[in-house]
């Protein structure tokens, strides 16, 4: 029995390990080492660069297994991955890009990566060829494969990318790319190769053999072959939708150039990633497995965590889970961070209330007084201290309209863009600037929040008592469907949280123009739109930074409204992990995955 | 009853169009799909908006955009996922799998648990166990299933697993499980005091006896039953078996039933051989081998009645190649636990495999592997839902057993067995086939909570995610198959009352 039970035992562990025990010995794979990460949602398509595919869900998993020029770190700051190849700016009138990726750059099939795969990727992303309008499903509503036109779904579509001409390639394999409007973005632009070229044609056009593949899509490229390029493009939008493991005739949708691939997808369960051994286009990975399964409840993470099922997690951050977290012991780490979502009360300057020059028949002096009234009594710190700081200890006040806190810039801003008379919750000051300006109170505000969303709830109660003191009787316009209520003139003032998906400088343009399509305030500065031109054209990043805190400043200087805090996040590991960093900017918890070390399994 | 029928469906109908129309119009106004995109500070923000509110009518008001949808699946397509991309009918399908497993076993097991507490206590009515079962009952049913759920966890999962570390079971703990037990037995037994203190008494020495051995022996790391114990637990099976379906002075039947045990424990040989090379089906082959040869068993021994040693037969056939079953699956704990990715730290609390076990595994660890993430939810569901299969049992037991006929058949000189097994018992089933039926149809539905905290990607979990996503589509579907499972189980449950009580006319 004894016996019979130990070379079982022995069966089984060597199966377990047959696929992981090919590892070279070259690399910095440490084997027999596997990390389990909790993610809440699952991964449903490998080309994030879809409109329906573009979801931190995707773009985790492809951090992972799609390498790039560049990614942000935990400060985020930009830094170039010269492994993978370079981006130069080589001109700035007109302006062109020139992209080289390195020779020892392969696929995870083994074939190479070139240009012809970024001359895909810049094909799609731009929507060079796209002719007309997409069909949509009427009911579904799910892009339908045209045989008539080209369409790439492409979400970054009709942004700086989409203005650019047909690339030229150089004899070395440089691809260079010209711009028809300069875009001080170019980093951020296209920063990989997306899908392999040489897959979408296989699987587009039924070639079989790799290179011939590629040629065939750098033929349709550069000869306008619209017929090719729908089939292109059909492939492109939907063939690399999947919610677990393809069939094997299907598995190439898998092929990726990152330091990881996909071994197992089990749907809704978790997706298992191993280190390649070939890989030399970045930080080499040092955990030689690494699984994310899928669990939506934060407290069932952390008992997870705690009977070692996984060994990260970042459940959405309340005191409960804390508590829970906390109770761990030393089992565990537990790291509070910021996420790139702000809070922030936004004033209505155009429906004919209380912060509209209009009301005091265009006096424009007398509604930014009420403006700076509205702002200095708000106490901010009340905010924090009652509802972030319980979360996150290290919490502070975010003082910056353009800069997130921690980006490189911030500090130099707050010093000089006049916010620290604000949101100190003084009610006496704001009285005596409303009585100087002749301003009756009671002032009505109409406020709008998510009603659905406790934390704003909480926050509204505590700003009507701030406010009420100074004189203003806030409103509560809570409503759940706030988001399409935003820039309505019923509501003189509102609050909710702006996401950051780049540390882009136009990041806010949409916001603070007076003509960009986020403008819900109807805010006008023309020293700000101005700025914004300047911006535009400005390549040198201590100039950008410069030009920004300009912005920042006429912004405070306004009264445009005021930011409160960023939105508290919890990392709760293992404490036998070592490495583990986050970033408030996505992959988060993944962007530094090389850095990772557990101690390896018996 | 054909007229019957087809006025329900009708009605049903009806109810099914009108019940669509108004959860569309809840589920479409349950939120805002656009909400992500509107906090986003992308820079082309506006053209995804516009293209989102194309693609999902947006701009239609909501009761005129039920018909979009209601165009559609008439004919079948019940549309897709506007996240994912991902059909309805596919994701239904998947998700409507998971929960089978789930709620399936659970719910089998927390009907015959409950059926059989139910008969008891209405047997031992207004004695301690009736009442001990009544308090344990409403306390289970009062439970919030979030909370059994995370205390099971914690103690189920967390514990037992801490336990394995180390697995000896502290004297007191074993004087505590041991009496309890017995106070349990002895108080469900019934009879005069001193047979229940003997029977009572006895149950919770040899359970603190057993226990000892098991945790001296280190049986939890390593558990198995060998030859001996199933012999001794099949003659054990094969007594009670021929207690409840013959009576034991039915001769024939209780010899069929003892060979059957017998052939259990020597058949434990060959088997260690032939459990080597099975899998799902060929054990699904060999459960049914058993059975029959227990059924021919029974019918060699012929008895009084052939068929009731034929039937003794085949039931103590099938528990002992389970005991079989049983004791080589546990021969493969050891190994199972001892893999880098359990890491001795078998019973799990979320999902429902572990990640990287499935591709290299063989049926046995497959098995065990599927089980310790099942019993946790499982026990979740079946601690909630025994209550009320308890307390219908009883009630229905008890208003059976009051009846004339049984008066009747009790002084026509029935033994006790008879009247209690084929007289009370069956009659009080009727009752309850009818509520099963629609039990298990709103099962379907998915145990939400449950679902969520256990990380299981069934019904339950598909409808929570759609919501929160105002995924209109996907809430459509999952309330159109949840819906017409709920119609056709009333109508099963309605059919199903007419054919088992011939009192009830089904005229329309």
């Amino acid at each position: 029995m004894k016996l019979g039970a130990w070379s079982k035992g022995l069966a089984v562990a060597a199966a377990a390990t047959l696929s992981l025990a090919a590892c070279s010995a070259q690399s910095a794979i440490v084997e027999n080492t596997a990390v389990t990460v909790a993610w809440n949602q699952p991964l449903y398509s490998f080309n994030s660069s879809t409109s329906s595919g573009n979801a931190t869900a995707n773009a985790v998993i492809l951090y992972l297994t799609q390498q790039s020029f560049n990614y942000y770190d935990a400060d985020q700051q930009l830094i170039d991955n010269e492994d993978f190849g370079t981006m130069e700016l080589v001109s700035e009138d007109p302006m062109t890009v020139k992209y080289t990726i390195n020779d020892d750059v392969t696929w995870s099939d083994g074939v190479a990566v070139d240009t012809t795969d970024l001359l895909l990727n810049w094909a799609a992303l731009s929507g060079y060829f796209n002719e007309g309008e997409p069909e949509y499903d009427e009911e579904t509503g799910v892009i339908v494969p045209s045989d008539s036109s080209v369409w790439f779904d492409s979400v970054v579509y009709g942004t700086a990318i989409s203005d650019t001409e047909l690339p030229t390639i150089d004899d070395d394999g440089a691809l260079e790319l010209t711009y028809t409007v300069p875009s001080i973005d170019w980093r951020l632009n296209m920063t990989g190769v997306g899908v392999p070229a040489h897959v979408v044609a296989q699987r587009a056009l039924g070639i079989e053999d790799a290179e011939e593949a590629k040629q065939a899509v750098y033929d349709a490229i550069m000869n306008s072959d619209t017929e090719t390029l729908i089939q292109l493009a059909n492939v492109w939008n939907l063939d690399f939708d999947t919610t677990a493991m393809p069939a094997e005739a299907d598995q190439n949708i898998l092929v990726g150039n990152g330091a990881y691939e996909v071994t197992d997808f089990v749907e809704g369960e978790y997706i298992t990633l191993q280190a390649r051994e070939d890989y030399a286009a970045g930080p080499a990975p040092s955990v030689e497995t690494i699984t994310v399964r899928y669990i939506t409840d934060p407290l069932a993470s952390i008992q997870a965590i705690q009977n070692g099922e996984i060994s990260i997690t970042q459940p959405q951050a309340t005191s409960d889970i804390l508590e829970a977290a906390e109770a761990l012991g030393d089992a565990v780490t537990i790291d509070s961070e910021p996420e790139a979502v702000y809070e922030h009360i936004d004033l209505n300057f155009s429906n004919g209330g209380p912060f509209d020059p209009a009301t005091y028949g265009g006096d424009a002096e007398t509604a930014k007084i009420v403006r700076q009234a509205f702002i200095t009594a708000v106490d901010v710190n009340e905010v924090l201290d009652k509802l972030i700081i319980p979360l996150q200890a290290n919490a502070e006040w975010n003082q910056s309209q353009v800069f997130l806190p921690g980006a490189p810039g911030y500090d130099e801003s707050v010093a000089a863009n006049g916010s620290e008379v604000y949101g100190q919750g003084d009610a006496e000051a704001a009285m005596a600037m409303l009585e100087e300006a002749g301003v009756e109170t009671p002032i009505d505000v109409n406020m709008l929040y998510a009603s659905n969303n406790t934390r704003r709830v909480n926050e509204f109660t505590l700003y009507q008592a701030q406010l009420a003191e100074a004189g203003f009787n806030l409103i509560d316009g809570g409503n759940e469907s706030w988001g399409s209520l935003l820039g309505t003139p019923d509501y003189d003032a509102w609050f909710f949280g702006w996401q950051s998906t780049s540390t882009s400088p136009l990041g806010a343009e949409s916001i603070f123009r007076s003509d960009g399509g986020s403008n819900f305030t109807g805010y006008a500065n023309e020293t700000v739109d101005s700025l914004y031109d300047e911006l535009s054209t400005e390549f040198d990043e201590a100039a950008q930074r410069e030009l920004l805190a300009q912005i920042d400043a006429e912004l405070w200087n306004d009264a445009y409204g005021i930011t409160i805090f960023q939105f508290p996040g919890v990392t709760v590991y293992d404490s036998e992990m070592t490495g583990v960093s986050t970033s408030p900017l996505s992959p988060t918890i993944f962007w530094n995955y090389w850095e990772w070390g557990i101690p390896a399994a018996e | 009853m054909t007229r019957f029928i087809f006025k329900r469906l009708g009605i049903a109908l009806g109810v099914l169009l009108a019940a669509t129309y108004l959860f569309f119009l809840l589920a479409a106004n349950a939120g805002d799909p656009l909400e992500d995109l509107r906090a986003s500070n992308q820079q082309n923000r506006e053209e995804l908006i516009a293209a989102r509110t194309a693609e999902l009518n947006l701009d239609v008001p909501v009761p005129v955009r039920y018909f979009y949808w209601a165009a559609d699946a008439v004919t079948g397509d019940l549309g897709t996922d506007y996240r994912t991309g991902q059909e309805v009918t596919e994701m239904i399908g998947k998700a409507s799998g998971q929960t089978l497993k789930l709620i399936g076993f659970s719910s089998v097991a927390a009907i015959v648990l409950g059926v059989m507490i139910g008969v008891i206590s209405a047997l031992r009515q207004y004695t301690g166990f009736d009442y001990g079962v009544t308090v344990v009952n409403f306390l289970l049913y009062s439970l919030p299933s979030f909370w059994v759920a995370v205390l099971l966890k914690q103690w189920g999962a967390i514990g037992f697993n801490d336990f394995l570390a180390d697995p000896t079971i502290p004297p007191l703990a074993l004087l505590i499980i041991g009496g309890v037990l017995g106070v349990v037995v002895g108080a469900a037994v019934g009879g005069a005091w001193k047979s229940r203190l003997i029977v009572g008494g006895t149950t919770a020495v040899l359970t603190m006896a057993v226990l000892a051995f098991m945790s001296w022996s280190g049986w939890f790391l390593d558990p198995s039953l060998g030859p001996v114990v199933i012999l001794i637990l099949g003659v054990g099976f094969a007594l009670a078996v021929t207690f409840l379906a013959a009576g034991l002075n039915n001769r024939k039947a209780l010899y069929t039933s003892l060979v059957m045990a017998a052939v259990g424990g020597i058949a434990w040989w060959p088997m260690q051989m032939a459990f080597g090379y099975t899998d799902g089906l060929v054990a699904f082959i060999q459960l049914i081998g058993f059975i029959v040869a227990g059924y021919v068993v029974g019918l060699l021994f012929r008895g009084p009645d052939k068929k009731i040693s034929a039937r003794v037969g085949a039931i103590t056939g099938g528990l002992v190649y389970g005991l079989l079953w049983l004791d080589y699956l546990m021969s493969w704990w050891l190994p199972y636990t001892e893999t880098s990715t359990i890491n001795g730290r078998p019973i799990a609390t979320v999902g429902s495999s572990t990640p990287q076990l499935a591709d290299n595994t063989n049926y046995w660890v497959g098995t065990i592997d599927t089980y310790t993430h099942m019993i946790l939810p499982i026990m979740a569901i079946i601690l909630i839902s025994l209550a009320g299969y308890t307390r219908y049992m009883r009630g229905s037991m008890l208003e059976v057993m009051n009846l004339d006929y049984i008066r009747t058949a009790r002084a026509k000189g029935l033994p006790e067995r008879t009247v209690v097994m084929r007289h009370g018992f069956r009659n009080a089933l009727i009752p309850l086939a009818t509520i099963i039926p629609v039990d298990l149809a709103s099962l379907i539905g998915g145990a939400v909570i449950t679902e969520t905290v256990f990380g299981w990607n069934g019904m339950g979990k598909l409808f929570v995610t759609a919501l929160r996503e105002v995924n209109t589509n996907v809430l459509m579907g999952y309330f159109l198959v949840t819906g017409v499972l709920l119609v056709i189980g009333n109508m099963i449950a309605d059919i199903l009352y007419a054919v088992l009580d011939p009192r009830i006319r089904v005229d329309a």
